[in-house]
């Protein structure tokens, strides 16, 4: 499974580092188990909900996974204020003005992988035109049986 | 127990290397009423004797087989009060467990805890070891059946078949003859019935024991009541 992660970067890097931390030991001791993705969400909500009354982490997090028990992809959206939802599209920030809608419109029940990162693709083009801010690099992933993988799109600022 | 007069572990080494405490429980363990476990291909039967001091006693309010999860049981063999502190303490952490996950623990991870938990009270302040074996049944986090033995020393085995407590020599070896490894459920509720008979003191009625059954079927851990025990017994005979 993999979690996009937006925040200031202190609060990004201490809770997704403690969080996968956390899995990894989570499948050392117990025989090379692995969590599936709804307890992974709900331990990271947990995570935040112990922290929301103390020094809460300032993160939203869209965490999606591939369960081979279900041989199923699940996705869920959680915010800074520990709330959890299971979606089958989401969008954290500015992005979910613009994006949301599109997805609305063009998700399907049993769309194929290209078809969802079209999807995708056509979201980033989206802000790209309507968005204040000129974000030009957007990085793609792609979870599934076969573990954790990018599929790139727009320029890299490295290669010029 | 760190600042009380009693910060000193009570099971401490002789100079053979032991630990007689955890010697002498498992001797009380070893005078306790015989209990078994079978896992079979398709699920897993633990049962135990429930003679009791006297025929007054009201056999329907004493349980040996608990619940610890929807999917998970015990049975023991040993001193029963211990048995209920264990009992809770597993109850308590495999919901503690469900708060952070969402999800019931599996059960080899339940059986970890609690070994964990009879560990320290080998090398804790002030504290004796359980008195108990744990017999533990329950369905893992792939849905292969399982069927642990929990010691008082905190080891804890895997097992297609054992028997702990009184006469569970003679139990296990004829648990050996009549273990096979395709075996189906109701052929090792049989089986368990036909072992606990065996060395069984007077007649054998569903009111003087015990068995708790978990079908891969759906995973959910149940004791049975007399009259399906009933029912068994029947047809063993």
């Amino acid at each position: 499974s993999a979690m996009g992660v937006a925040g200031p970067n202190s609060d990004l890097v201490n809770f997704s580092e403690y969080i996968s931390k956390n899995f990894a030991l989570y499948q050392l001791s117990n025989d090379g188990i692995q969590l599936s993705t709804a307890a992974q969400a709900n331990f990271c909500r947990n995570e935040l909900a112990a922290a929301l009354r103390k020094g809460p982490y300032q993160v939203n997090i869209l965490l999606g996974g591939y369960d081979k028990k279900t041989s199923s992809g699940s996705l869920y959206w959680m915010d800074y204020l520990a709330a959890l939802t299971k979606l089958k599209y989401g969008a954290q920030g500015y992005a979910s003005n613009f994006c949301l809608s599109i997805m609305d419109r063009d998700y399907k029940e049993g769309l194929t992988q290209d078809e969802a990162v079209q999807i995708v693709e056509k979201c980033i083009q989206e802000l790209k035109v309507r968005f204040l801010l000129n974000q030009s690099n957007f990085l793609i992933k792609v979870i599934d049986k076969d573990g954790v993988r990018v599929v790139k799109f727009g320029a890299d600022p490295a290669d010029n | 127990m760190g600042d009380s007069a009693y910060s000193f572990s009570l099971t401490t080494f002789n100079r053979t290397g032991k630990l007689l405490q955890i010697e002498y429980a498992l001797n009380a363990v070893a005078n306790g009423r015989t209990s078994l476990g079978i896992c079979a291909k398709d699920g897993v039967v633990i049962a135990t004797d429930k003679k009791l001091a006297s025929t007054l006693v009201d056999t329907e309010q004493v349980r040996k087989v608990e619940n610890i999860t929807d999917g998970a049981g015990f049975v023991y063999s040993g001193v029963g009060p211990d048995y209920r502190v264990l009992v809770r303490k597993a109850r308590k952490s495999s919901q503690s467990y469900y708060l952070t996950y969402r999800e019931p623990q599996p059960v080899s991870q339940l059986v970890k805890g609690t070994a964990s938990v009879m560990q320290e009270y080998t090398q804790s302040g002030g504290v004796r070891p359980f008195g108990v074996s744990l017999l533990v049944a329950g369905t893992d986090a792939d849905g292969t059946p399982r069927l642990y033995q929990v010691d008082p020393s905190g080891a804890y085995f895997g097992w297609k078949a054992t028997a702990i407590g009184k006469n569970y020599v003679n139990a296990k070896n004829f648990l050996e003859r009549r273990y096979q490894e395709d075996m189906e459920l109701e052929d090792a509720i049989h089986t368990a019935l036909l072992t606990l008979r065996e060395g069984f003191e007077g007649e054998m009625t569903s009111q003087n024991i015990e068995v708790g059954v978990v079908s891969t079927t759906d995973g959910v851990f149940r004791r049975l009541t007399p009259e399906q025990i009933q029912d068994y017994l029947d047809e063993a005979s």
